[in-house]
């Protein structure tokens, strides 16, 4: 549709498309004998900006003589604001109106002025609260788009930091940015994330989490898409030829292609001594392995294979469940189900009612429930510990995965004993091993093995020895640092 | 076919049923057993390591072991009539040791050896030990302060001391009956007393008190000729079969030099059988001693003074050893040290002549030569004896 020339028809359409809701305020004001008409919606633009920029300037275009032909020309060129842009297409309106952009019409010309006054309808950058970090930045993302782009535009000044923009959503049109490295990512991925965007037919997008099951059919409990709010990971990520996907009003990036060790590494990793990180990460493997199979192995030896228990400990195991009514696996799962109904609440729960959680938690469910009977002392350990295994992980998909396939393993155990606990992570590492995407493998660098990702997989090397990045990437540029590296 | 395969998972889970699944409150872990013989009975004694001691004390952990004991024509048979006692499946798998009454050792261990070997369940690796001048079934009994249960008392007390104390010998189950089945060697084991009144020693108040009336100690070999029970060695002779064994570490001799008492640690020794001929063996001992404790006035600075007490420590072991298989061949017939072993291993053909008199004919006339190269390297943590110097 075009634009009429005529400021009162022009404002009576626009009024008209919005339904009359109140929140469209419109303006005419009167330069000689052409009419000015302003259109914005007070729910999105902000009034003040609109007065001190728009009315007071086209107010002060009356004082000065006219030196352009048209109103329109003098408006164009003299308006005072950072943004502006022009617009033939009347069908675009309700786009700018909505994302807080004021439209400025004249009586003379079948153009609209379109100026930027965004009311900045977010909160400021603040720390990370679902992954804290001790040493290193404490920035995190927001729901302002502009600040997440701008978020890594501080951290890597390079030009080949590419931004491309999709709109997805019918009637939400939001916008998704696609970032990456021009010269080190592989190309062929962000042809096939943009056609995997741009297939999305749907009426809206709420955030990013909405995406990723657009992107990879993640068949696996275990995630393939890293979701962070660490604008340092992003960074490190795109660094290292990964590809990051921004989405309007979420807080959480998307970064993909994503391996195994992705979970277990932490951006601290890079902060801190390369030798205690080396340590911590091994920990964080014994804690992998710790969570995923000490319900299993807790049941399958004490039903089946008592064999394998020191003397002393199983006559210890034995007394301790003389008096417990149920079956070990039915004790296990009973108490493992009620501290994921813990952990559930205690994220839904308003904070302030957080200590009187703890307390039922605690007090009622471990001690009362070993003092009356229930449960046996031994299996309020086995549960604890795995689940204070889990909570060293960060992603909350990763950990879900990891409960996924902890379950499945007591069913192994509950019904075969050890030699089932032995199929089962024969099955899971079969699972995890046939995972790919974009042609790297899910339990990149170790399977297929690859020599050079060593130095920053179990343990880091120090940083001046990590020539390459991850050489597992299909990545257009390896190198990191050296002679040859450019720019 | 994905429907199919997860058809076939679900048939296997419950098809499978719960195979040798077992909860723990249902099993009766059995820690030790003692095989008695009344007559022509067997009476099969069983230490259940994991009955309650109060209503607390499923939450401390504690237990209180049970003894319960069954008699029968057969072994199998006497715990029949146990598990009629106990509300619980009798689970072998955790066996801590196995005691056999002088009777059954007597009569041949071979006719109660068949059952704990076949079962499936048991580990085979438990201490096997004679109960000497009393019943399996009262050794079994013998509560200690040390230890939270009986059969773990004894096995503790063998396992620390096998090592150390070169008068007792540590012999699993398996490795008996591999030395009883072995051609030209016969078998030892450990044996164990009770030292006061065995009636006092299964209560609790044995526990109350800082001197224990009733308590166990370890005692001498126990030489079986065949798989029978033939009779005990002296300290001195377990400690030459120990040395002949390789199974003792550190040993202690005790020689005589300037009038006074000298122990002598041996470290690492070591002894090493050759063959020469059918009826001729070498055997050299290897190792390194220490100076433990002198009471007599010596000067260690002096080379010669250390060269003197080496000899005297050389010839002690030798005179030891040319006893023990003395004894052995005399007293006994028993070729525990496995001579007629090695003829066999060496001399296959002429060994098949012998075997079946090996024992009565001809390992009492083989001859033995016994050279003993133990050297003396430390005087401990202080070189002299202490005490004035004498002026001469």
């Amino acid at each position: 549709m075009v634009i009429e020339k005529n400021v009162q028809k022009n404002i009576e359409k626009i009024k008209k498309i919005y339904g009359y809701s109140t929140d469209i305020s419109t303006r005419i004001i009167k330069l000689g004998k052409v009419n000015v008409g302003i259109i914005f919606l007070e729910s999105s633009s902000a009034g003040l900006t609109v007065s001190d920029n728009v009315i007071k300037s086209i107010n002060m275009i009356d004082d000065n003589k006219e030196i352009f032909q048209s109103v329109y020309d003098n408006l164009k060129n003299r308006i005072f604001n950072s943004q502006m842009t022009t617009t033939k297409d009347f069908n675009k309106f309700p786009y700018f109106l909505s994302a807080g952009f004021t439209i400025v019409l004249t009586d003379d010309s079948d153009e609209a002025i379109v100026l930027e006054t965004r009311m900045p309808l977010d909160r400021g950058v603040t720390e990370s609260s679902s992954e804290p970090i001790l040493r290193g930045p404490k920035d995190s993302f927001t729901e302002s788009h502009a600040k997440n782009l701008g978020l890594i535009r501080k951290r890597i000044k390079d030009e080949n930091l590419w931004f491309d923009e999709i709109q997805i959503g019918k009637r939400s049109k939001t916008r998704v940015n696609i970032g990456y490295i021009s010269d080190i990512v592989n190309k062929n991925e962000v042809d096939y994330v943009k056609k995997q965007l741009s297939k999305i037919n749907i009426d809206g997008i709420l955030d990013s989490g909405n995406l990723r099951e657009y992107l990879i059919s993640e068949k696996s409990a275990f995630p393939q898409v890293q979701s962070t709010e660490r604008p340092d990971l992003v960074s490190w990520a795109l660094l290292n030829g990964k590809i990051a996907i921004f989405v309007e009003n979420s807080p959480i990036v998307l970064v993909l292609p994503a391996v195994f060790i992705d979970f277990i590494h932490t951006p601290e990793d890079y902060y801190q001594k390369p030798l205690n990180i080396s340590l911590t990460r091994i920990l964080k493997f014994i804690s992998l392995f710790i969570t995923l199979f000490t319900p299993a192995i807790y049941i399958a030896i004490t039903t089946f294979d008592q064999i394998v228990v020191p003397n002393e400990l199983l006559i210890s195991l034995a007394v301790q469940r003389e008096a417990v009514p149920f079956p070990t696996a039915v004790e296990i799962i009973l108490l493992m189900t009620i501290f994921e109904i813990l952990r559930e609440s205690d994220i839904r729960m308003p904070s302030n009612m957080g200590t009187a959680m703890s307390i039922v938690g605690a007090l009622v469910l471990g001690q009362a429930a070993v003092d009356a009977g229930i449960v046996s002392p031994i299996a309020v350990i086995v549960v604890a510990f795995t689940s204070i295994c889990s909570l060293i992980f960060t992603d909350i998909d990763f950990m879900n995965g990891i409960r996924f396939w902890r379950f499945i393993f007591i069913l192994a155990a509950t019904f075969f004993g050890l030699i089932g606990v032995a199929i089962a992570v024969i099955i899971f590492i079969l699972k995890l091993a046939s995972l790919e995407n974009f042609g790297v493998s899910y339990l990149a660098p170790f399977s297929p093995f690859n020599p050079s990702a060593q130095k920053d997989a179990i343990v880091r090397f120090s940083m001046p020895k990590i020539f390459k990045r991850p050489s597992y990437m299909k990545i257009k540029n390896i190198k990191k640092q050296g002679d040859k590296h450019e720019s | 076919m994905k429907a199919k395969l997860i058809i076939l998972f679900l048939i296997c889970i419950f098809l499978s049923g719960c195979g040798n699944y077992r909860e723990l409150n249902q099993i009766a872990i059995i820690t030790g057993i003692g095989i008695d013989k009344k007559d022509d009975e067997y009476e099969v004694s069983v230490l259940i390591a994991n009955a309650q001691k109060s209503e607390t004390s499923s939450k401390e952990g504690e237990s209180q072991p049970t003894v319960y004991s069954g008699k029968g024509k057969s072994l199998v048979e006497a715990t029949k009539v146990v598990e009629r006692k106990t509300p619980k499946q009798l689970y072998l798998g955790h066996i801590n040791v196995v005691l056999i009454s002088e009777e059954v050792a007597e009569d041949g261990f071979l006719k109660v050896a068949d059952w704990l070997l076949r079962n499936p369940e048991s580990r085979k690796k438990f201490y096997l030990i004679l109960a000497k001048d009393s019943s399996a079934k009262d050794v079994l009994e013998i509560v200690s302060p040390l230890e939270s249960f009986p059969s773990q008392n004894i096995a503790t007390l063998m396992g620390a001391n096998s090592k150390t104390q070169s008068i007792t010998n540590s012999v699993t189950y398996s490795d008996f009956i591999k030395a009883i089945l072995t051609e030209g060697e016969e078998g030892i084991l450990p044996s164990i007393k009770i030292m006061g009144k065995a009636n006092k020693g299964d209560s609790k108040d044995n526990l109350d008190q800082t001197d224990p009336e009733t308590y166990l100690e370890l005692d001498a070999i126990a030489v079986f000729k065949d798989d029978k029970f033939v009779g005990y060695t002296t300290n001195d002779e377990s400690q030459a079969i120990n040395i002949l064994k390789n199974t003792v570490k550190q040993s202690i001799f005790t020689i005589n030099y300037n009038n006074g008492l000298t122990n002598i640690t041996t470290k690492n020794i070591s002894s090493n059988i050759k063959i020469k001929d059918t009826d001729k063996f070498k055997i050299t001992i290897n190792g390194e001693a220490r100076i433990a404790e002198i009471n007599s006035k010596a000067n260690l600075n002096d080379k010669n003074v250390i060269k003197q007490l080496e000899n005297k420590l050389n010839k002690k072991i030798e005179k030891q050893i040319k006893t023990v298989i003395k004894s052995m061949q005399e007293k006994y017939q028993s070729d525990i040290f496995g001579f007629g072993n090695l003829v066999y291993q060496n001399y296959p053909k002429s060994f098949k002549d012998v075997e079946d008199k090996w024992n009565d004919k001809y390992f009492p006339n083989i001859k033995v030569n016994v050279k003993s190269n133990v050297e003396l390297i430390s005087t401990g943590s202080i070189e002299n004896t202490i005490g004035k110097e004498e002026s001469k």
